[in-house]
């Protein structure tokens, strides 16, 4: 019902749908949103200044840092960049363990998003199942780089470790599990109820505005437009793996949920293509320190989307200019269209639908395990000054 | 590739500076900016470009350069324009391309360029109190001096 007035209602920036801050303001007329004005920056880091201060390989660590979830994707993007403005080319091999990392990293990702999706329509059930599959993908990370998230498996010219027959055959036991479970989940996510008339027609973003908005990824496919990075401008190993895009024509939570289950095995299907058709050789190519002057767009299909790395090369050992354009950024004027009309309650729900990483944008933090948090300068890093 | 900048050249003319594919997926075209808006009206009704990737602002010395990445298909076509540092005007694009909405208020936060038109150009990343006219990424502001800004109370 409408009131005949509105008011204004602060959104976060304490966790607002996910675990990261981030402030909305939203002006309400009885519990409709009227309008809605975003406020990021609550973790700004000032990176894209901080990657001109660093060589290209110092880079490479704080590429690694930027996002806790896609980080893989962030450093696959930056270490394209660098080798085309050193107009380098990687090994077949670091080509094949770059996708078979980058499609474990969207497995993990996409499992985190289900649980969290999950949890914020109230089926928790759902929510511990998933995370618990989640985990094996996160073991299986960690057996074949050593950690569960920041693999560091990526560097300027190639990869810095190997797959070798043991973890080979762990990837492939986890992934028949996963595929059994997952293919289990999207039966149930269409079945029940609670979770149905919590997603479907909630949040919802026609074809037309996902195009002029110009969002990435599961947001934009779920509005039924065929757009991958993958695809459309194909990097590492994607041009000779066979895939299918997922698109669904819902262009609501429901959607992007099925987009989300349908890509977890796709993914799969990737990964296995990829161990059975890995070419030998070398894992990389020795690069220069300097890079002359250049530029370039990189570009991949993180799990949130397209992520766009800008270099620009001035012939010494550090970049003129290094811009990140992450996909949070890219749907957020979507994700602020779609949030007008509805009712607030559903917000929480159609916030996370576009799985947002505000991280991508975070400051260094540690926690200590004996309670409270503390920051790391970049001098204790062994870089410049801290910020 | 080649087609896509031939398809530019002709309604462009004199506007067009330069044009260079670094490999044959990524172009980058220069324009004066008398000649930018319709560069992006032909690039989106002309050619059909949809999607606007990101917009970037480089730091020139003398000037601020915008660049606008357009995504179409397996292209990255960037199209660039400097605008000088004592008046950084542009036309907005989000009559055009909706999408560009964030990215030019980043680049109106981090390097100063002011884009005519424009719903609101509030800061959107930097702390609350940080003080008008200091912009990170111009290159005059080093990382020293941007560490000792001082926030204004709010």
């Amino acid at each position: 019902m409408s009131y005949g007035s509105t008011i204004k209602v602060p959104f976060g920036p304490q966790h607002p749908a996910l675990k990261e801050p981030e402030h909305f303001l939203f002006e309400v007329d009885g519990d409709t949103v009227v309008s809605v004005k975003p406020r990021i920056g609550y973790v700004y880091r000032g990176m894209e200044k901080a990657f001109e201060l660093r060589t290209y390989h110092q880079n490479m660590y704080l590429a690694e840092r930027i996002c806790g979830i896609c980080s893989h994707a962030h450093t696959t993007c930056y270490a394209q960049a660098v080798e085309e403005l050193l107009g380098s080319e990687i090994p077949p091999r670091a080509k094949y363990i770059r996708v078979i990392i980058a499609e474990l990293e969207r497995l993990h990702s996409h499992s985190l998003w289900v649980g969290i999706a999950a949890h914020e329509v109230g089926f928790d059930t759902l929510f511990m199942y998933v995370w618990r599959d989640r985990e094996a993908v996160m073991d299986l990370l960690e057996a074949i780089s050593g950690n569960r998230v920041n693999y560091a498996m990526n560097t300027i010219g190639g990869v810095r470790r190997d797959l070798n027959d043991e973890a080979v055959q762990k990837i492939r036991g986890v992934l028949d599990r996963f595929e059994k479970n997952v293919k289990g989940y999207s039966e149930i996510i269409g079945k029940e109820q609670t979770f149905v008339k919590r997603t479907r027609g909630v949040g919802v973003l026609k074809p037309r505005d996902a195009v002029s908005l110009c969002a990435v990824g599961p947001t934009l496919r779920a509005s039924g437009i065929k757009s991958d990075v993958r695809l459309d401008d194909p990097y590492a190993a994607y041009d000779e793996i066979p895939f299918n895009v997922i698109t669904d024509d819902g262009c609501d939570v429901f959607g992007r949920t099925v987009v989300r289950c349908g890509e977890m095995l796709e993914s799969i299907n990737i990964i296995r293509h990829a161990l059975d058709h890995m070419p030998g050789g070398k894992l990389k190519v020795s690069v220069s320190r300097t890079v002359p002057p250049n530029e370039t767009v990189s570009r991949v299909e993180a799990p949130r989307g397209e992520l766009m790395h800008y270099a620009k090369s001035n012939g010494t050992t550090k970049p003129e200019r290094y811009r990140v354009r992450s996909p949070t950024l890219a749907n957020l004027a979507a994700v602020c269209q779609t949030l007008v009309g509805v009712h607030l309650a559903d917000i929480p729900i159609i916030l996370a639908g576009i799985d947002p990483c505000f991280s991508c944008m975070d400051r260094l933090a540690f926690v200590d395990r004996r309670g409270g948090a503390w920051s790391c300068t970049a001098e204790e890093l062994g870089g410049g000054r801290g910020q | 590739m080649s087609d896509l900048v031939e398809r530019l050249k002709a309604p462009l003319k004199e506007g067009l500076i330069d044009v260079k594919a670094s490999r044959g997926r990524r172009v980058f075209v220069r324009v004066r900016r008398e000649s930018f808006r319709d560069a992006v009206s032909h690039i989106i009704s002309g050619i059909g470009v949809r999607h606007l990737s990101a917009i970037t602002g480089v730091d020139m010395g003398g000037e601020i350069e915008l660049l606008y990445h357009f995504a179409y298909n397996s292209v990255v076509l960037t199209l660039g324009v400097s605008v000088p540092k004592g008046s950084p005007t542009m036309p907005t694009v989000t009559d055009l391309v909706p999408g560009a909405v964030f990215y030019e208020r980043e680049a109106h936060e981090f390097l100063g360029a002011v884009f005519e038109g424009h719903p609101d150009l509030s800061p959107l990343l930097l702390p609350e109190g940080w003080p008008e006219g200091v912009y990170p990424l111009r290159k005059e502001n080093d990382y020293n001096k941007l560490h000792e800004t001082e926030l204004r109370k709010v």
